[in-house]
């Protein structure tokens, strides 16, 4: 007859076994929160890898409440969506009141929407990490009549895998990402010609 | 009487040179409350321009008779709730501060479990034989000793 098991010896060992059980659980949990949290700080490079790659990734859907409103857009201080400009060439560009090359790209960017508005291109400005009241000063002052919105929550840099201020994305008609621009963009010859392009394919 | 007088008047005395007025709000005791949006740090040891724009905001609202928690709200509409250098206490983010109060408090409470299981297993091993020749020397060291 074999020898039967102590029942006390028993109940110890599936004890150690769900204690066992339990450590590894939580300790999983624990290395998962902080992968999870290494890899959400680093900046994805997604957008600017499918731009080398040759091919156009989709642009982020936005909502963003409106500062400056502009065609195709509802009126200040209502949420507008990218989606609401399908079907036009977007120049998408983040920019704060502080940022000193803002200052210096904004009357290029606000020649080239007087030069290609009725050619069917919005320049669409969302003002980042920035006090709403600065912003509006800030357009005032440089005399800034193409459309803004507002990102207070810093969900438009995060979706554009943006790294600061200024950059800028021109997006097609099909709303795909064509072009990213990191710093400021210094003359309008810089974008007229990826504009007309993107025109053309219409 | 009169001693417990004098007495009394001289501690009265002590403390009322002890007290020093307070300082009314300050720019820093907003700041440390909320973080900058590019460099993510507290805004109080932040000189970024958007830092330094956030603190003259604070200053004018300083000014213009807002208390601390009127500011703050002010720069969560702006920023959104992430301005917040810590989490609110309530809702969700609530749990930020009872997990780690959990987590210390169960482990502080599983210590004597654990140190039990430990000392229970240790007393259910069983004794190593002492080798005869061992057994020997240890009589005989012990009849030398206590004859």
């Amino acid at each position: 007859m074999p020898p039967s098991a102590d029942p006390e010896e028993v109940g110890g060992d599936r004890r150690r076994l769900i204690g066992l059980i339990v450590g590894a659980v939580v300790a999983a949990l624990i290395v998962a929160l902080l992968v999870v949290g290494l890899v959400n700080r680093g900046t994805s490079t997604a957008i600017d890898d499918a731009l080398e790659a040759g091919s156009r990734p989709p642009a982020p859907a936005l909502t963003l409440p409106v500062l400056v409103s502009g065609p195709g857009l509802p009126p200040v201080g209502e949420d507008a969506s990218l989606s609401d400009l399908k079907g036009k060439v977007v120049v998408l560009n983040l920019w704060a009141s502080w940022c000193e090359p803002c200052k210096e790209e904004s009357p290029v960017l606000e020649q080239l929407w007087r030069a290609n508005r009725e050619k069917g291109v919005v320049v669409l400005g969302v003002d980042i990490q920035d006090l709403s009241s600065d912003a509006r000063a800030f357009i005032e002052e440089y005399g800034l009549t193409y459309p803004s919105l507002r990102d207070g929550s810093d969900d438009a840099k995060s979706a554009l895998e943006a790294t600061g201020v200024p950059e800028t994305y021109i997006i097609d008609q099909k709303g795909r990402i064509a072009l990213h621009i990191a710093g400021p963009v210094t003359s309008p010859a810089q974008l007229q010609g990826p504009i007309d392009q993107v025109l053309a394919e219409k | 009487m009169g001693r417990r007088l004098t007495a009394g008047i001289a501690v009265l005395l002590a403390v009322l040179a002890m007290a020093v007025p307070a300082l009314s709000l300050t720019v820093n005791e907003v700041a440390r409350e909320v973080r900058c949006p590019t460099c993510n740090t507290p805004l109080d040891v932040s000189n970024s321009p958007a830092a330094d724009r956030m603190k003259i905001f604070i200053a004018d609202r300083i000014s213009k008779g807002d208390d601390k928690q009127e500011i703050i709200d002010a720069l969560v509409v702006e920023f959104g709730r992430g301005v917040l250098a810590t989490p609110p206490k309530s809702g969700f983010d609530l749990l930020a501060w009872i997990v780690p109060i959990v987590l210390v408090v169960g482990g502080l409470a599983a210590i004597p479990f654990v140190t039990r299981a430990w000392a229970r297993r240790r007393a259910d091993e069983p004794v190593p034989e002492i080798a005869p020749e061992d057994a020997a020397r240890l009589d005989e060291e012990l009849r030398r000793r206590d004859p």
